[in-house]
């Protein structure tokens, strides 16, 4: 029952799902399984350690610089983006040449930029503030989440590809309406 | 070859922001329910996207990827600041219901990704044509979206009453957003095709005749 609990509020909050963050980025990601376990690991990688991120950026700065929330986040990414290359290259460089790609497409984009914001927002509107673990937790909750949509969308990713489809449904746009509807039955869960 | 008319105009119809390249599909889903909300992500996409590319252009080629990729975010993150501050004014109420999705607008895939595998490797002159191109897509996209949703939603066009007798409230919703634009994208893909075979068949024809 915890297990059923704790999937349903994932799915809940997942910001795919309900949120349409990073959409662009898992239609990349479910075209093949080597995609989708490199574009969400480096992802999970990114909202969490950018979460930690977000969380120092908001205590140092806090509401005065909120104006400049979005260049702070994007320093921190930027450096994060950076950091997460060299240590990939240092860990293994034949591996690095294989990731890299996953580690381009995964730095700048709404799945990663609208977690930090969703987290900050989430903070600013709940009665009790945020801690570090909180942060991080919540990045890697995103991270999860990304994971799950992309598998849901994985297993149905052929049959939406299929000459089965009219040809102008046929992928993007068949795809579309199929998280349209998973996102219609997540909605039903809040 | 290619015509460079239709490379130039591309980005407004054959390869289309939204519809055919899947770039920044999340402000159209989430917030692209009324006109306002559209018309307030249409200036800031428009602003930011435009100065971001065009400031970003003159960034040295010979600098590492990685490195470049960081500078376009960051001086679109700079350039957000100015255009929120502005649109705070012109659009109040819109901004707190856009919420998160107004700074996501400066990381699109647009500035950050696009500028490397499509603008820079144009000209100055013709890199700003294909820009506004590709940035009208975005805004005519948006624009109908939030049209036909408000419409079909609220029953309201630009927040004044239509005499409607039915209204689908789910296209309001995120999945309402997602289907919306799903049938979009493939009534445009249909409209293409019937485009091109009818252009094949005029030029088949012609050819028969000579």
């Amino acid at each position: 029952m915890f297990l059923i609990n704790g999937l349903v509020a994932l799915l809940a909050s997942n910001l795919i799902l309900s949120q349409a963050l990073g959409t662009s980025t898992l239609f990349i990601a479910a075209g093949s399984k080597k995609n989708l376990i490199g574009t969400a690991t480096v992802i999970t990688i990114f909202t969490t350690l950018g979460s930690a991120s977000a969380y120092l950026i908001n205590q140092i700065f806090g509401e005065k610089y909120s104006d400049f929330t979005l260049l702070f986040y994007t320093l921190a990414v930027g450096i994060l983006y950076i950091a997460i290359l060299i240590v990939f290259y240092l860990i293994n460089k034949n591996a690095f040449e294989k990731t890299k790609k996953y580690i381009h497409i995964s730095a700048f984009n709404c799945a990663v930029m609208g977690t930090l914001f969703t987290i900050s927002g989430n903070e600013a509107v709940s009665a009790e503030k945020y801690t570090f673990i909180d942060y991080l937790s919540c990045g890697f909750e995103a991270g999860i989440g990304f994971i799950i949509a992309a598998l849901i969308l994985t297993a149905a990713f052929r049959k939406l590809n299929s000459s089965k489809v009219p040809t102008s449904f046929r992928g993007f746009p068949a795809m579309l309406v199929y998280l349209g509807i998973i996102s219609m039955a997540v909605y039903s869960l809040k | 070859m290619n015509n460079p008319k239709n490379t130039l105009t591309s980005g407004l119809l054959s390869d289309n922001t939204v519809l055919s390249a899947c770039m920044v599909i999340s402000p159209v889903i989430i917030c692209g329910d009324t006109l306002r909300n559209s018309l307030a992500l249409i200036y800031a996409f428009t602003l930011i996207t435009f100065f971001s590319v065009f400031i970003s252009s003159f960034v040295p080629k010979k600098l590492p990827y990685t490195i470049k990729i960081i500078i376009y975010a960051i001086i679109s993150s700079l350039l957000y600041v100015p255009i929120k501050l502005l649109a705070e004014q012109i659009y109040p109420e819109s901004i707190s219901r856009v919420g998160i999705y107004y700074p996501l607008l400066a990381v699109n895939s647009l500035i950050v990704y696009q500028t490397e595998a499509k603008f820079y490797r144009m000209k100055k002159f013709e890199m700003t044509g294909s820009l506004i191109f590709y940035i009208l897509g975005f805004d005519v996209v948006m624009l109908i979206t939030g049209f036909l949703r408000e419409l079909l939603a609220y029953g309201t066009i630009n927040s004044r009453m239509v005499d409607m007798n039915i209204v689908i409230k789910g296209l309001s919703h995120p999945f309402g957003g997602f289907i919306f634009l799903g049938l979009l994208c493939g009534i445009y893909r249909k409209v293409r095709i019937v485009a091109e075979n009818s252009k094949k068949n005029s030029e088949e024809e012609s050819h028969v005749s000579y």
